[in-house]
């Protein structure tokens, strides 16, 4: 009798030289080259990567999945997603933040209904089963019906993440319960959400966020966060409005930092002895919190620059911007959170919340939250058109020819890294250059070569 | 943070269907449809008063029990300079998301007039439906509600003094608001 077959290779499979093969035999390995700088135009909109990704990444990596200042009170709830699954965000009777799949244990229906609510309780409308906002299951609809053993209620509660979170109020979460610790996956990261989120005490989300859809592969937005030198090109109609500098290189004084495991971001600074670029554009009465509760470090970096944007990998950023959105206003800081949730190989979700500083003046307030409203979201004179690249990018990424060329991302792939920053991570000098985005696809190509059945976590790797 | 929808009243002031006032008001409401859809944004600026607010706040799904489910955030809060600032940038050669322009039609109906609280000022509530085409992309849509303040004066004639618009979606699915309500 003779031996079966050997199984096919199926796509994904770990080849015997430890490569990523997909179905047309490339390997993922050789098409994607981030320190080269070469990705290949293939994995933003095809089918069979997009499937790796949402087994592979958004499967069981961390994921932001909202702020505490959202949800202030007992019984407060939002409705979101944790990865690509959809996710309740409560804060129980006793205080407690906590993150479920938004299911029902039954039959899976949707349980949180609305985007925002303040409940004690969760009724599914399919079967009444009902649950406390810690999750337990208290009742059933048809209880009586069951017999013994067959309804094991204290077994059968919401479904939790498996590791939950926050760090300076970010509410951050992971399926994986192999997932690292929160501190020990944010690393070096932690030092510069300190200066976004902790310069002076607290920030705040202010209300709900502005939600919409783009027919665009998702990591084109992703790539597009800590990319400057685009702003003077893709944003150029501000420019004969005076909202920009008539300048191309307006953003390239500053630094870009890769802080380990795929976190990125950059600093950058505005016009040179203008007080209102300084302190990251905020009121300078905010200037006076820095020093106590900042390190002097990151004090000197929060005084020095205008504009910073990072991503904490995958797909969570901030925008730090000083930025006027009328012609009548003052540039002002407006800090701006952002996620990009995928639909499809060719369909993404956006998030947009505004945040604010809680000491902040009501003017500050008011002039921050208008000039935000004004510049960014999917009606921003600035944003609008981020999203048209990010459209017109994904179409032209989709046919077989395409596939076969690579993006360039090669810009300061030589540089030389700054000796002066005194920040963590390894930093860079001039904020024009692709060595964030790179550094982005290389954490992107771990991931997508890690095979199911192992832990993802550099700990055990 | 929940702002109930107007309620729903009959007309029956002097600016009622088959009025001339609801007349007048009807053309302006065309006439500014039009412009918008024939790129004459200078025209359309001209529309507004001095001390305008248009706002188009985000929404949320809620139960009917917590009102409509808009919220003080918004995806525009604009005055006069700020919406002229979004015509000047529609006219330059670098608006990306509008350069080559899309193509949009503005329908406009369901229109109720009731006296505003100012004896020049008529509250007008009409229904819209915003389709819009971009290069080789089907259609999108934008419908809702606007909450109009329309003010007319001897001199210059009708002008939008506050504009609300109570979009239907919780996700804007168009891409981008690129296109002007």
């Amino acid at each position: 009798m003779s031996l079966p077959a050997p199984h096919p290779a199926r796509p994904g499979d770990n080849q015997p030289n430890g490569f990523t093969l997909l179905a047309n035999g490339e390997h993922l390995e050789t098409i994607v080259r981030p320190q080269e700088g070469l990705i290949s135009r293939r994995i933003f909109a095809d089918p069979e990567v997009y499937r790796l990704e949402i087994d592979r990444i958004f499967g069981r990596s961390w994921f932001f999945v909202g702020h505490e200042t959202e949800i202030p009170n007992p019984g407060d709830m939002v409705s979101r997603t944790c990865g690509i699954d959809p996710a309740i965000l409560v804060r129980d009777d006793d205080g407690v933040v906590r993150v479920f799949l938004n299911s029902c244990r039954h039959r899976g229906m949707r349980v949180c209904r609305t985007d925002r609510e303040n409940v004690r309780f969760l009724r599914c409308p399919y079967h009444g089963w009902s649950y406390r906002n810690n999750g337990e299951l208290i009742t059933v609809g048809a209880e009586n019906h069951y017999g013994p053993g067959e309804l094991e209620k204290d077994k059968l509660g919401l479904i939790p993440v498996a590791k939950l979170g926050s760090y300076r109020g970010l509410i951050f979460a992971s399926w994986d319960e192999h997932a690292p610790p929160l501190d020990e996956w944010l690393g070096d990261m932690r030092w510069y959400l300190d200066i976004i989120f902790g310069r002076t005490g607290e920030i705040e989300v202010v209300g709900v966020p502005q939600i919409w859809e783009v027919e665009c592969a998702w990591k084109f937005a992703t790539d597009n966060f800590t990319d400057n030198f685009h702003v003077f090109w893709t944003h150029q109609s501000l420019v004969p409005l005076g909202l920009l500098p008539n300048f191309p290189d307006f953003a390239a004084h500053g630094h870009m930092v890769t802080a380990g495991n795929g976190h990125i971001l950059h600093f950058v600074q505005g016009a040179p002895n203008d007080e209102t670029f300084m302190g990251l554009g905020l009121e300078k009465a905010l200037w006076q919190h820095f020093p106590h509760n900042l390190n002097p470090g990151q004090t000197d970096i929060a005084m020095r620059h205008a504009y910073s944007a990072g991503t904490v990998w995958p797909n969570f950023h901030w925008l730090q911007l000083t930025s006027s959105g009328d012609t009548a206003s003052k540039p002002v800081g407006i800090l701006n959170l952002r996620l990009e949730l995928p639909l499809s190989p060719t369909r993404t979700r956006m998030y947009s919340w505004f945040a604010i500083d809680k000491a902040a003046s009501p003017a500050y307030r008011k002039a921050s939250y208008e000039n935000y409203v004004r510049t960014f979201g999917p009606g921003g004179v600035f944003d609008q058109d981020d999203m048209e690249n990010w459209e017109d990018c994904t179409a032209a990424a989709v046919g077989p020819a395409a596939k076969r060329y690579t993006l360039h991302h090669k810009m300061g792939i030589n540089r030389k890294t700054a000796t002066d920053w005194p920040g963590p991570g390894t930093c860079y000098p001039d904020s024009y250059g692709e060595m964030t985005q790179r550094a982005w696809y290389g954490e992107w190509l771990r991931w997508m070569t890690k095979p199911l059945n192992g832990s993802n976590t550099r700990a055990a790797s | 943070m929940t702002n109930p929808l107007p309620a729903a009243t009959i007309s029956t002031c002097d600016c009622a269907p088959g009025t001339p006032l609801y007349g007048e008001i009807i053309e302006f409401l065309y006439h500014e449809a039009e412009l918008l859809d024939t790129y004459r944004y200078n025209d359309w600026i001209a529309l507004f008063a001095d001390d305008v607010r248009y706002v188009m706040p985000v929404r949320t799904t809620q139960f009917l029990t917590k009102g409509a489910g808009f919220h003080d955030v918004a995806f525009y809060d604009e005055n006069l300079v700020s919406l002229r600032t979004r015509v000047q940038r529609l006219q330059t050669e670098f608006a990306w998301a509008e350069t080559p322009p899309s193509r949009s039609r503005h329908f406009v109906s369901n229109v109720l007039v009731e006296p505003g609280e100012r004896a020049n000022e008529f509250a007008v509530r009409a229904n819209f439906m915003i389709t819009r085409t971009r290069a080789d992309h089907g259609h999108q849509m934008f419908t809702g509600q606007r909450a109009d303040i329309l003010r007319r004066d001897e001199a210059t004639g009708w002008k939008i003094a506050q504009r609300r618009i109570l979009v239907d979606q919780t996700v804007i699915t168009g891409t981008n608001l690129s296109v002007l309500f």
